[in-house]
Parts: C-alpha cells; sequence; structure tokens
C-alpha cells in the first residue's frame, strides 16, 4: 500500500519519526541483547567496564574456547534454514500425521516429532559439522583465520542453572501455574464473554463495571487479604471433613484438610482472580465482533441455544481467545509478587527462583547463572508467539470473521 | 398446510411499543411481504414468528400449532438474513448442508439435496469456495439455498437483497420470486423497498409505527390505499397529495381547483392523484396552473414539477415533452382519478370513482 503523495509526511517528521522508532527499539531490546551476551560468558567478561569485553568475551575465549567466523556465518543459515523448512513443512507434515483422525492430533504428534529433529539437530549434528568445518578450514593455509575463534562462549552457565540446580522443577511448577491459569482464565471467560456479549440487559453491564472494579485493585490487596485463609485454611476448612454430609467426599483426596499455602492450587485461584476481569473484557469485545446472524442463523437451522455455540461461534472464536490466551499466559508467566509469596520453595516458580539466585551467594558465577536463568524463561515466550503469530496478528485486528 | 396466523401480537421494550397489537393471516402459499420505512416493526414482527424475539403479548400460530414456546430450531421455518449469516468457516457446499447436518437428516440424502438446492440458485461451480472468496451476489444465493435445501413449511426473509447492487437486486429478484413458484412455500419477506414489494407479493402488509397501516394485494394497495401514509409510501413518484378545502364539489388550493368531486363532504381534506394519472395540459382552464418547477427526463416519460401551496406535485408527460422551468403550465385532472383523505386522521374518506 502506497500512501498517496498529498498525505504523505514532511520529510523532518519521517526522518524524527524513524529516529524515535529506533531509539525506543533500541532502549527495548539493548537489555534482552546485552543478557543474552552476558548469559554466554565467564564471568570476568561479564561483569568487565568494557563493553568490548562483555561482547567478545575475551577471557572466555583464552579458556574456554568460542565461536569462529565460520561457526557464526554457519550458524546464521542453519537457523534461517530451519526456520522456514519448519514453517514451511509443519502444516502439512500435521495434516498426514493426523493419520485421517482430528487435525489438532496431528500438530501435537508433528510438534513432538519437530522438536525432537531440531533438538537432533541442534544438539549433535550442529556441533559435529562445525567441528570438522572448522578442523579442515584450520588446516588450509590463508583460510585458518576464519576457523580460529573470535568470539568467546561459554555454556557452563546453562549447564549449572538446568541441571546442577535442577531448574527443571521449577520450570514444571511453572508450567502447572501457567496452564492452571490459562485453562481456567479462558474457560470462564470465553462462556461469559459470550453471554455479557450476547446480553443487553443491566445487570450484565453492572457485573463488567464490577469486574473492571476488581481488575484496578492493586494484585496486593488480594494477596495480603488470601495469605492468612491460605495459612489457616486446615482450620477453617475443618468442619467440611468432619461433617458427615461432605466428609466422605472431601475424604476421598485427603485425610485431613491440607494447607493451602504453597501449594500450586491458591496462586492459580489468586492470579486467575486477578487476571480474570480482563480476560471476560476482552473476550465480551472478540464476541461483539461476531455477528449475531451467526447464532441466529445456527438456531433457525436447527441448533439449540449451546449447540449453536458448539457448532457455530467455536470454530470462529479462536483468534480471539488465543490473543487473549497469550495474555493470560504472559500474566501467569511473569508474576513474582503473588508466586513469590504463596509459594513454599518446593513449589516455586520461575521468576521468584530467579530473584533467589541473584540474593544468594553473590558471587559473581551466582549472578552469571542467574541471567543465563533469565534469558532462559523468555524461550518459552518467544516460542509461542512464533506459532501463533497468524492468530495473535488476525485477533489484535479482530474483524477477522465478517461473513 | 403452513398458514401463519398473528393474533394480537405486541412487542414493548420498557415504555417503547416497537409493534402494537398486529393481526395477521398468512395463507398457505402465500408470498406475504412486509413493507415499510425502518423503524417500522417489519423485522420485529418477522423475527417474533422465527421465534428470535419473544412478543409481549399475542399469540402465533404456524400451521395449526401455537408457537409462542417452542425454540426457533421447532418452528420448521427457514429464514434469510440480510447480511447473509453465512458460516464463514464453512464452504459453501458445508453451509448448505448445515441444517441437514444438524437435524440429523438421513446423510445419505445431504449430497444430492445440497446439489439440488445449489442448483436452484446456480451455485454449481462455487460449492467448495469459502464465502469470504464470494460476491455479495454470490453469498445471498447459497443463504437462500441454506434456507430452501430443508424444504421448511415457511421460509423468512429479512431484506436479503438490500445489500446487492441494482442491477443485481432485479436479476435476484425475479429469481426469488420463480423460486417461490416452484417451490410453493409460504413467504414472508421484509422490505422497505415498495417495487420488491410490488414485483414479489402477493399480499402487503405496509406497516408504521409499529401498526398495519394496510393489507392487500400490489394492485389493491396502489390503487386503493387506505390511507395518506400508504400513498405516499407506495408507486415511484409517490402518489401527489394535496391540502385543502372541499366545498360542493370543488377542492380548492393555491393555484388548484377541481370541480366535479362528491358534494356530500365539505371541509378541509387531503386529495390525492398519481403522477401518471394526470396529463400536462395548457394553463388556460387547467384544475393546476402554475410555472413549472422542475422537469426532469426519465427515458420513457417527462416529468413534470409544480408548486402547489406547501408541497410540490409531479406529473408525468410525454417523454418528448420539453419545457423550461419558470414555463406556465397546467395539468389535467379528472376527479375520477382523485382518491380523497380525511386531512387530521389520514384515513381515506371516499373511493375514487
Amino acid at each position: 500500500m502506497t500512501t498517496a503523495r498529498a498525505l504523505q509526511m514532511p520529510t523532518g517528521l519521517r526522518v524524527a519519526n524513524g529516529a524515535f522508532v529506533a531509539f525506543w527499539l533500541l532502549l527495548a531490546i539493548f537489555p534482552l541483547f546485552w543478557i543474552l551476551v552476558m548469559s554466554f560468558k565467564i564471568p570476568v567478561d561479564s561483569f568487565s567496564t568494557n563493553p568490548l569485553q562483555v561482547i567478545f568475551g575475551f577471557e572466555t575465549r583464552r579458556t574456554v574456547g568460542g565461536l569462529s567466523f565460520l561457526d557464526l556465518a554457519l550458524g546464521i543459515v542453519v537457523l534461517i534454514a530451519a526456520y522456514r523448512l519448519v514453517a514451511q513443512t509443519i502444516g502439512k507434515a500435521a495434516g498426514y500425521l493426523s493419520l485421517g483422525g482430528q487435525v489438532w492430533f496431528g500438530w501435537i504428534l508433528a510438534s513432538v516429532v519437530y522438536a525432537i529433529g531440531l533438538a537432533l539437530v541442534f544438539g549433535w549434528l550442529v556441533p559435529l559439522v562445525f567441528g570438522l568445518v572448522n578442523t579442515i578450514f584450520g588446516v588450509i593455509p590463508l583460510l585458518n583465520a576464519l576457523a580460529t575463534p573470535v568470539v568467546g562462549l561459554t555454556t557452563e552457565h546453562y549447564r549449572a542453572v538446568w541441571i546442577e540446580n535442577e531448574f527443571h522443577e521449577q520450570f514444571l511448577n511453572s508450567a502447572v501455574v501457567t496452564a492452571g491459569v490459562v485453562t481456567i482464565s479462558l474457560t470462564v471467560g470465553t462462556l461469559a464473554g459470550y453471554g455479557l456479549a450476547r446480553s443487553g440487559g443491566s445487570l450484565a453491564f453492572w457485573l463488567l463495571v464490577v469486574a473492571l472494579v476488581f481488575r484496578a485493585l492493586p494484585h496486593s490487596v488480594l494477596v495480603s487479604g488470601y495469605l492468612p485463609a491460605f495459612l489457616n485454611s486446615r482450620e477453617w476448612l475443618g468442619p467440611l471433613w468432619e461433617s458427615g454430609a461432605t466428609g466422605w467426599f472431601f475424604g476421598l483426596f485427603s485425610d485431613e484438610p491440607p494447607t493451602l499455602f504453597g501449594k500450586h492450587l491458591p496462586v492459580i485461584i489468586v492470579l486467575v482472580s486477578i487476571n480474570q476481569p480482563f480476560t471476560i473484557w476482552m473476550l465480551r469485545s472478540f464476541f461483539q465482533n461476531i455477528p449475531r446472524e451467526l447464532d441466529e442463523a445456527a438456531r433457525v437451522d436447527g441448533c439449540s441455544h449451546f449447540e449453536a455455540f458448539r457448532r457455530v461461534i467455536i470454530p470462529v472464536m479462536w483468534p480471539g481467545v488465543i490473543t487473549t490466551g497469550l495474555f493470560s499466559f504472559l500474566l501467569a508467566y511473569n508474576d513474582f509478587l503473588v508466586t513469590s509469596l504463596l509459594l513454599d520453595a518446593e513449589a516455586q516458580t520461575m521468576v521468584p527462583a530467579i530473584a533467589q539466585f541473584f540474593n544468594r551467594e553473590t558471587t559473581a558465577t551466582d549472578q552469571v547463572e542467574a541471567i543465563a536463568a533469565a534469558v532462559s524463561i523468555t524461550a518459552p515466550l518467544f516460542l509461542l508467539v512464533m506459532i501463533f503469530q497468524k492468530q495473535i496478528v488476525s485477533g489484535l485486528t479482530a474483524g477477522a470473521v465478517k461473513g | 398446510m403452513a398458514q401463519v396466523t398473528l393474533q394480537g401480537i405486541t412487542k414493548r421494550w420498557g415504555a417503547f411499543t416497537g409493534v402494537s397489537n398486529v393481526n395477521l393471516e398468512i395463507a398457505d402459499r402465500e408470498f406475504m411481504v412486509f413493507l415499510g420505512p425502518s423503524g417500522c416493526g417489519k423485522t420485529t414482527t418477522m423475527r417474533m414468528i422465527a421465534g428470535l424475539e419473544d412478543p409481549t403479548e399475542g399469540e402465533i400460530s404456524i400451521g395449526d400449532r401455537v408457537v409462542n414456546a417452542l425454540e426457533p430450531k421447532d418452528r420448521d421455518i427457514a429464514m434469510v438474513f440480510q447480511n447473509y449469516g453465512l458460516y464463514p468457516n464453512l464452504t459453501v457446499y458445508e453451509n448448505i448442508r448445515f441444517p441437514l447436518k444438524v437435524r440429523r437428516i438421513d446423510p445419505q440424502t445431504h449430497d444430492d439435496r445440497v446439489h439440488r438446492a445449489a442448483e436452484m440458485v446456480e451455485l454449481g461451480d462455487l460449492l467448495h469456495r469459502l464465502p469470504r472468496e464470494l460476491s455479495g451476489g454470490q453469498r445471498q444465493r447459497v443463504a437462500l439455498a441454506r434456507a430452501v435445501v430443508r424444504q421448511p413449511t415457511v421460509f423468512l426473509m429479512d431484506e436479503p437483497l438490500s445489500n446487492l447492487d441494482a442491477k443485481l437486486r432485479v436479476s435476484t429478484r425475479a429469481q426469488l420470486k420463480n423460486l417461490q413458484h416452484e417451490l410453493q412455500v409460504t413467504t414472508i419477506y421484509v422490505t422497505h423497498d415498495q417495487i420488491e414489494a410490488m414485483t414479489l407479493a402477493h399480499r402487503v402488509v405496509v406497516m408504521n409505527h409499529g401498526k398495519i397501516q394496510q393489507i392487500g394485494t400490489p394492485t389493491a394497495i396502489y390503487d386503493n390505499p387506505a390511507n395518506t401514509f400508504v400513498a405516499g409510501f407506495i408507486g415511484s413518484p409517490a402518489m401527489n397529495l394535496l391540502d385543502g378545502e372541499l366545498q360542493g364539489g370543488v377542492f380548492k388550493s393555491d393555484n388548484v381547483a377541481i370541480a366535479g368531486l362528491p358534494a356530500d363532504r365539505n371541509g378541509p381534506v387531503t386529495l390525492g392523484f398519481r403522477a401518471e394519472d394526470a396529463r400536462v395540459v395548457d394553463a388556460d382552464g387547467a384544475q393546476i396552473a402554475a410555472p413549472i418547477y422542475s422537469v426532469e427526463l426519465l427515458g420513457d416519460a417527462t416529468m413534470v414539477t409544480v408548486r402547489t401551496g406547501g408541497s410540490l406535485t409531479s406529473v408525468k408527460a410525454e417523454k418528448d415533452y420539453r419545457a423550461e422551468i419558470g414555463d406556465g403550465v397546467g395539468i389535467g385532472i379528472s376527479p375520477d382519478i382523485c382518491h380523497l383523505f380525511d386531512k387530521e386522521s389520514g384515513q381515506r374518506v371516499s373511493l375514487a370513482a
């Protein structure tokens, strides 16, 4: 799309605009880039006052080794090739692997196969081939400069984080909490959002206003409100276990009332209650963009109310649900306040765990390990956005379901 | 048998009355058109028949069943929506098949029925497309096919042609009329376009402000409008309506004097006549004599407009008639083309002889 000449901005404004965007991008991306670089260096390099030493890692290169020009160039090529290969073929593979059954099954199977494949390529094939190439180039007179390490690189901090410190436990805790929050938020939000979008009553209006008020509450209010109740839950849940009518039922789960503090469930509850107003509002506006005529056509064509929702609305609501789901995911995944206050050491999620890394011994190595952990937790976010980018874009721009 | 009966149907939202006390019998196989300006309650009435709105009062029957408490799906109707209401994630084929699938009709017959319905609206080669890949006219035909595929007892159509361009509207209109004739299914059709109403309907219900103004065949409504609203709504151009005084069989207003009308009524009346019934004549001795306000060439005729009292009056002249704005002109009106309406209530007071 080209803008008509009469509507174009003056050159000065365009330059200022571009400069501002560039500056802003730099501000936003620089920290990410910097901790990424730091996490691959030994502490002497990471905390050096010389930025060049941080980037190129002189000490790391000398003691551990690093990447040559060849490695960098080949690495970029392999990364791009892998991305394009996956993007282009995973759809077909999913169709093939669904084996004539449900498509979502094919997608899950295809994702697993591709994940194993990529892990094999990057964990085994790439180091092997790169090493071979470097050795070959290393013996050729003029080209051996290309094969000597230029950027220092060590993966010891990642190894320390994931293997020695068993960070995967925190990862699993995060996964449980996040999955719980997203599932509950989306289920409730979808049903409530649909209901509120289709009812014009004043009750619906007041419900939405109340939801907005809850959304505006500081999170610490909710947490401090819940904290005593969770700590004492053994006492106030007692009657449920003691009374004959309900005791047998709750007895199925545990012999005595649990202490909720420190468990995943209460954190999920609190995060859902923080998040739910937002998901309801957001999904409601998505459902309002789905023409009411679709429901009505379905009702006339022979659907009951619920069937109309299942057969007609559900198939067209995914962009909205995925976009809302992403925001719910971010809230639960990145939360620090609630998780750090309500979880015990065993159930701790990644974000508070990283904070603890920083607070531990404060040796330089610990610090870099914390940085490596921080870099690690951004990976799932990139993956999510990459997988769902199409739906997220159409969800953010909405209007994707005009009949 | 699928006659539709409305008894005392009223719809209120709080203090606002959308439809007020509508009584109507729609015969089996009849093509009934609800006609009226926007906000007149015609769509609400149809939605109440479909079950998408509940009437505040009154009883709706389809066939011999009272359907007030029935869900839309149990009323055995099919509906075509103004914005088509197609399912965007389904192909044309699946869209048309949807009602069969939902109603668990024998899957063996689906393919045959879908193809037959698609043939009927000439969609044969578009079956594998998605709605967003179709033009407006094609989408509307998909909606029609989805309605006919199940052979319901009543068709409801809510302004189905209003989103189409003028040319397509004319051809789709003819297709609709033919389709209804073939299928012989009771059809209720909502429109604000009086030409659609005139061309399609067996009978027309003219509505305004939630009330029925007149029910009748297109001819009856055109020739004998029951009140000034119907007279002013039907026809292109609408009927000329002149306010004036009737004294001893002579109607008088600014620039207007028409003799020979019934002498048994005196006082203020509204007189109406159709543009094509009157003639352009010499100003001398004509019933209306005034300078020309505008001349419009329509191709098959020339429309001459003059100012009479507070309103504009149009008359159709021969197609080769030419005159300049401001020229004096006369309009010849014989008393037998005149319709008289009560000035206060707007109701017809005597039929044109």
